[in-house]
Parts: C-alpha cells; structure tokens; sequence
C-alpha cells in the first residue's frame, strides 16, 4: 500500500529530517509511527500528502509513485488519502453537516450525493444528532470524529492521523482511537502518528518508532519504548 | 460535475465578497471614480466629433455663375461636377431665388432696395453651392472648377475654408483627452492596486479555508477561482454604478451644451445611444481583463497552492 524507499528529507540549511527510511506498509495495516518530537513523524506525513517532496528516495502509495507528483495531480492524491490533525481543522462558521459536505463540495460533487453520503459518514463516527451544531458547540473528542468523518468522506483507502488525541483527554482520547479501529476493520490502512504511550500500547498494533529521522525500531505487535 | 464546481466557486466569491463587505465597497468606489473619468473621456470625444462634424458640415464652395450664363449650361456643368466621387451633393440657386434671399437679407436697407428697383435687369447670377464627401476632396473640386470649359462660366467661386476653426477644437479635445487619460490611468492603476490588495486581504482571511480546501483534495482552479471571481464581481458593480450614472448626467448637461453649440444641432444622448454597446462592451471587457490579472498576479504571489 505504502511503500517509504531509502527516503531522505533535508530541510534547509542543514537539517536533517529523515534519513533513509525504508518503510513499508501492507493494505489493512493499523500501523502506529511513534518518536520524540522532532524524530521526524509529522514530516513522513507532510511526504505521504505531497505537502513536501523527499530530497531523496522513492515514496509510492497504492502503486502511485508520488515522488516527483505535479502539483496538479495533488488534489486527485488528496482525495484518497484522508488525513486528520490534532488541531482538528474544522472551518468554525459551518456547521458539522457543512464541514463534512464541504470535502465534496470542493470535489465538484453533486448536492444529492452529499445529503445522501454525508448522513452516513456522520453515523459512522455517531454524529448524526449533532449535524447541525457548530464546532464551537462540541467537544474536542466530537471535533475530531467530525475531522474524521470529512477525512472518510471520499472513501479513501488510507487515513493519516497526526496526534489525533493530542489535543483531547483520556475518555475521549479512547474513544477516537476506537473509532479508528472500527474504520480499519472496514478495511482501511490507518496511520497513528503518535507519542502518547498509553494508547500505543493498548493498540498490540505495528509500531514503528522513529528517532533523529531514522527508524530505531519496526516490531509487529510493538510498544512505545522510548 | 464541472458546472457545479463553477457554481460552487461562484458562492465562495459571494461569501467572500459579503464577509469582506467595506473593503469590497472601497475597491468598487475606486473602480467607480476610475470608470467616472472613463467616461468623461468618452463625452469628450463624443463632443469633439459633434463638433468637427458640425464644422466640417459648414464648409462649401459657392460658385457664382455670371448672369448670361443660360440654365442647361448651368445644369451641365451641375451634371458634370455630380458625377465626381468627391462630391456629397450640389444645390442649385436660380437667379430669381438669389435675387429674393439678397432682398431679404438687405430688407432694411433703403440704398440697396433704391438701387435694386432702378436696375431694370437681376443683376445677380445663379449659384451652385457644392458639398464634397471630405475636407481633403475640396482641392480637386476647385481644380475641375477650373477647367476651361467651365471657368469662363463663373463670375467668382467662395470657397470657405474652417480648417482652422477644425484645427482649434482638434487642439482644444486632445488636451482635455490628455488630461482626462492621464487621470484614468492613474485611477486605472489605483484600481489595480486596490483589487490587486483587495484579493491579498481576502485570501488571509480565508487562509484557514483555503488549508483545509487543499487538504480534502480541492483543485488549485477551484482554490483560485473564487479570488478572481470575486474581484471581477468588484470591477462590474463599479463599472455598471458609474455608466448607470452617465445618463443622468448627460441628461442634466445635455441642455447646457445644446445652446453652447447653438445651431449645431448637437445631441450627446444620441451619440451614447449610437455608441451603447461599444461602451458598456469595452468597458466590462476592460474591467474583467484588468481585474483578471491583478487578481490573478495577487494569487500568484500570495496563495500557494
């Protein structure tokens, strides 16, 4: 699914934020990227959503190798790869059914798909009562499982979550992760970008650890170590 | 799936335009003020023209021909000059109908209405009062005029030159066209920096929309689109307010100028109306195409997509 080849990330004047990194991950896969900060996570995840381009290496999702992607290629990338971020992201003048239906919006899709489509997403991430509040309105747990369910709404193949829960106490800390359980049982590749250790070491997932920009360590069923 | 994204990018503008209400309305009074100076450009010329047509409509060639002269001499020469290309037309005064207009024109004074009853004979001959297509065709006219076949017909031609008088109110328009160019360059460049800036404030404020846009996969034309859509909305409205105010005021100046010209017959109303659709086309055409790229030229610099 996502293939990471000998990629390396200088950003100037001299720092290096990965260093050849071999990374490769299978469809389905929950994998967790763990590291300090400043190891280098969010930087694999500004690679894997073309916001930056390695200096070196291959990078290829879904046999798409986006290495050298132009920029008008960038939003078709973007539409299959969902991404949340701690901070949410939401637009605060729209309602959750408006920031949820904007990802389609923006898409060119027709208005009766979005009524049709985003009711579904928002009873996926158990919103639907709440489709009409505004994120002001709502919870930290309940803005980022409206994040979310923009991220679901064109039905991607990955999802990206950086920090989903930095921003968020344990209970609904707990109850995102769930959520991105139950969309990689439906059978999406989740990518955890994290650095709480309690919830990595819950997960019995893949971890991958990262450290100065390299990979410490890739264990199957891992734990946070560091 | 096209035309919805145009719709869509057609919304975002308007709600642009709506969230940034006062800047929108300043950028459109300086469009306003630029178009105002526009369009007083466009009356000038307008006057100008009437004016030089209305000269140009004065000058003639009298020719007097002497009073032995026998009509169907006259009418042949009349024939001859008519089948010239330079000429408009050719009018032609017997000498009964000289002889009631001098009458007339002289009715108060005593001498000559003496002298014209003593004198047994018209003394006057007949005239032919030619009118050539443009002022440059006089020249070969009077040249044919003096054929020899013709020539010892006519007592005397008056050929009344205004070239001057053209002349003058030529001068007299291209220095308030200067005048009224160089102040709409300078609104036409204000304008540009005003859209050009309005576009720069519309897209910081936008700058967490637009994040977002290019996260969920938005095109880079349905990120730019709305920028300039909304900056050609501002060049519109100002365009559509100042030539929505042109009439009016032609109206208003209309019977001011029509006895500053006297007897020109000199309507400015029909000279807009004649020209309507050139206007209000190069006018819209010119705004769109200007604030297309101001826009387009703040995107650049600004909006990374």
């Amino acid at each position: 699914m996502i293939h990471l080849l000998d990629i390396t990330k200088e950003f100037p004047p001299k720092t290096l934020a990965l260093q050849n990194i071999n990374l490769h991950i299978e469809p389905g896969e929950f994998v967790s990227i763990v590291g300090l900060s400043g190891s280098g996570k969010t930087t694999i995840v500004r690679l894997l959503i073309a916001e930056i381009t390695s200096t070196k290496g291959q990078l290829v999702i879904g046999g798409w190798d986006i290495t050298k992607i132009k920029s008008n290629q960038i939003p078709c990338l973007r539409r299959q790869i969902g991404v949340v971020f701690q901070d949410f992201k939401l637009i605060h003048k729209k309602t959750v059914f408006e920031n949820v239906a904007f990802a389609l919006q923006v898409a060119g899709s027709p208005t009766s798909r979005i009524k049709t489509i985003v009711p579904q997403v928002l009873d996926i991430v158990d919103l639907k009562d709440k489709a009409y509040r505004y994120p002001a309105q709502l919870s930290g747990g309940e803005k980022q499982r409206v994040a979310i369910a923009r991220a679901l709404i064109h039905r991607p193949k990955v999802l990206l979550a950086d920090e989903p829960t930095g921003n968020l106490d344990a209970l609904n800390s707990k109850g995102i992760i769930d959520l991105l359980l139950k969309i990689n049982e439906f059978g999406t590749t989740v990518v955890l970008v994290t650095h709480d250790k309690d919830i990595v070491n819950s997960l019995k997932k893949r971890v991958v650890t990262l450290d100065g920009g390299r990979i410490s360590q890739d264990q199957r069923v891992g734990k946070y170590l560091i | 799936m096209f035309l919805y994204s145009i719709g869509r990018s057609f919304m975002f503008a308007l709600q642009s335009f709506g969230r940034n209400i006062w800047l929108s309305i300043a950028t459109i009074f300086i469009i306003f003020l630029a178009f105002v100076s526009i369009n007083f450009l466009v009356l000038i010329n307008g006057i100008s023209q009437s004016a030089i047509a209305a000269v140009q409509d004065k000058v003639d060639i009298s020719v007097y021909i002497k009073t032995d002269v026998s009509e169907s001499k006259i009418m042949e020469m009349k024939n001859h000059l008519s089948s010239m290309a330079e000429i408009k037309n050719i009018v032609y005064k017997s000498p009964e109908l000289n002889l009631k207009e001098f009458q007339e024109r002289h009715a108060s004074d005593e001498k000559i209405q003496e002298t014209l009853k003593e004198l047994n004979n018209n003394p006057l001959g007949a005239t032919l009062i030619v009118k050539a297509k443009e002022l440059t065709d006089y020249p070969n006219v009077l040249k044919s005029l003096d054929n020899p076949a013709y020539s010892d017909l006519i007592e005397e031609k008056n050929f009344e030159d205004h070239s001057a008088a053209i002349d003058r109110i030529n001068t007299i328009a291209d220095n308030v066209k200067r005048g009224c160019l160089a102040v709409s360059i300078m609104f036409a460049i204000i304008a540009i920096l005003i859209v050009f800036n309005t576009v720069r404030i519309a897209i910081f404020t936008h700058q967490n929309e637009i994040a977002i846009m290019k996260l969920v996969g938005a095109g880079n034309w349905f990120v730019r689109s709305p920028f300039i859509i909304e900056s050609v909305l501002t060049g519109v409205i100002g365009c559509a307010i100042a030539l929505a105010l042109v009439y009016p005021l032609v109206s208003f100046v209309q019977p001011q100028l029509s006895s500053f010209f006297g007897d020109m017959n000199f309507n400015l109303i029909s000279y807009f109306n004649a020209n309507l659709i050139k206007i209000i086309g190069f006018e819209l055409l010119g705004i769109i195409v200007v604030n297309i790229i101001s826009s387009s030229l703040a995107i650049g610099k600004y909006l990374n997509v």
